[in-house]
């Protein structure tokens, strides 16, 4: 597991950082496979309950999979449970890959095994935490303005959108 | 309020059987009982103050992270977010927090933290847009903030009753609610919200993200990946026990977005700027 996503790592951080192509996942109950990401799509094949697949993307709510035995297509994204398998059972998605890298580096030369157990944040750790008003000083120094919130919006070409807020399941708007 | 506390009244004295037996001093418990309805709205004074001392709380059990510009991109994120909705005016403010930790918090007044351990498993920028939508819904809807008053309100009854029954008590005044709910703050991250509050801020969190121009599957993205994580794995222990399961979370959201929110998913999931500031801070390790 370390060996593979040191690999992993080293394969893919000169085209992309994205590791989602690495990600698999497991079909959860039967499902047709769509040759678009759309539910009027033309149906591809049926995948059985607990069939392993290869994730490809996302889009919306949507998930373009790549099954062993059949050819890629989309199902709905509710329709996967991620990992399933041994390979990714801890989640490794995003960033954390990197973030395991560069932990096995700083230990590799003492050859001391890195603490990665939970810090602090246990239901107890959570009970008994002692204030630190110092660092609510500090996250003050980062906050952002307006302006800077605005100008990060737009390099990032997002645009402002009217959507009303969702009914919930009774129906009433909350 | 003030029909609580008359029955509270009535059911101190029945308990007493006698008034001078316990001492009671029913002006002073009359007393108290004014100070407690003149709290019940809390100002928005009230709920920065709150918010500040949950924020050292929180704080206090795993600090930030030591990276400027990681921290001043959530700010910019999370800023961005919050000025699409009806407090887009309170000082908002946001943190990645260094735990191993899978998780999210919000706290009353504006602030919001995620910590690194969830910040790693995502993919791009509408991900972690979809989760601080999350926390800004909680504290758009006072969730913590009437939680933390429900929790306090039920000890005032033990109070009242040893305000009652000590005559040398000199009293009981704001600082001393305030106290009261700080631990009921800090007991309310251990035990966690309403599962209704929880459902509610994600379908607010959805629709704060497509109003912000991002792909409003952010959220359910990162549903799907928690989903994905091991129960047995110590690192989502406090986000699972506080938490309804995130596939109950991911269905409901998917049938509350179906016909509504599909038309914007093919909004920006800015996986580039993401990768990079997300990516640098992962790759160094710090």
């Amino acid at each position: 597991m370390k060996t593979r996503s040191l690999l992993l790592a080293l394969c893919l951080a000169p085209l992309s950082l994205a590791s989602v192509a690495a990600e698999t996942g497991q079909i959860l109950v039967n499902t047709d496979l769509k040759s678009e990401p759309y539910a009027d799509a033309k149906t591809l094949a049926s995948l059985p309950g607990n069939s392993a697949v290869d994730i490809l993307k996302r889009q919306g709510g949507w998930m373009q999979v790549k099954p062993a035995d059949n050819t890629q297509g989309w199902v709905k994204m509710t329709a996967v449970k991620l990992g399933g398998t041994a390979t990714n059972a801890k989640g490794d998605s995003g960033m954390s890959a990197l973030w395991n890298t560069a932990m096995q580096g700083r230990s590799g030369n003492t050859g001391v095994t890195v603490a990665t157990g939970v810090r602090g944040l246990s239901p107890e750790d959570m009970k008994n935490a002692q204030p630190a008003p110092e660092q609510v000083k500090k996250l003050e120094s980062f906050s952002a303005t307006k302006s800077q919130a605005e100008a990060a919006a737009k390099s990032g070409k997002l645009s402002k959108q009217n959507v009303d807020y969702l009914a919930d399941a009774g129906g009433g708007k909350k | 309020m003030i029909m609580r506390l008359s029955l509270l009244l009535a059911a101190l004295l029945a308990a007493s059987g006698s008034v001078h037996a316990f001492n009671l001093d029913l002006n002073k418990l009359l007393d108290v009982g004014k100070k407690t309805t003149a709290l019940k709205e809390i100002d928005e004074k009230g709920e920065a103050e709150i918010g500040n001392a949950s924020a050292a709380s929180l704080l206090g059990a795993a600090p930030l992270v030591q990276n400027e510009k990681l921290q001043a991109y959530v700010n910019q994120v999370g800023l961005w977010l919050a000025m699409q909705t009806e407090r887009p005016d309170i000082p908002w403010r946001f943190g990645v927090m260094d735990s191993d930790s899978v998780n999210a918090f919000a706290a009353p007044g504006g602030y919001v933290f995620i910590t690194r351990g969830l910040l790693l498993r995502m993919r791009n920028e509408a991900e972690l847009a979809g989760v601080l939508a999350h926390e800004i819904a909680h504290v758009l809807k006072r969730h913590h903030l009437i939680a933390i008053q429900k929790n306090a309100k039920t000890g005032l009854a033990a109070d009242l009753m040893s305000l009652a029954v000590d005559n040398s008590s000199s009293g009981s005044g704001y600082g001393e609610w305030k106290k009261k709910a700080l631990s009921a703050s800090t007991e309310l991250y251990a035990r966690g919200l309403d599962k209704d509050d929880e459902f509610e801020a994600d379908r607010l969190g959805v629709v704060i993200a497509a109003r912000a121009g991002y792909d409003p599957y952010g959220l359910p993205a990162v549903l799907q990946t928690l989903d994905g994580i091991s129960a047995q794995d110590s690192n989502v222990a406090l986000m699972f026990k506080t938490h309804p399961s995130s596939r109950q979370r991911l269905d409901l959201l998917d049938t509350a977005m179906a016909g509504n929110l599909e038309r914007y998913a093919s909004q920006p999931v800015v996986a580039d700027r993401f990768e990079k500031i997300v990516g640098d801070y992962a790759r160094r390790g710090k």
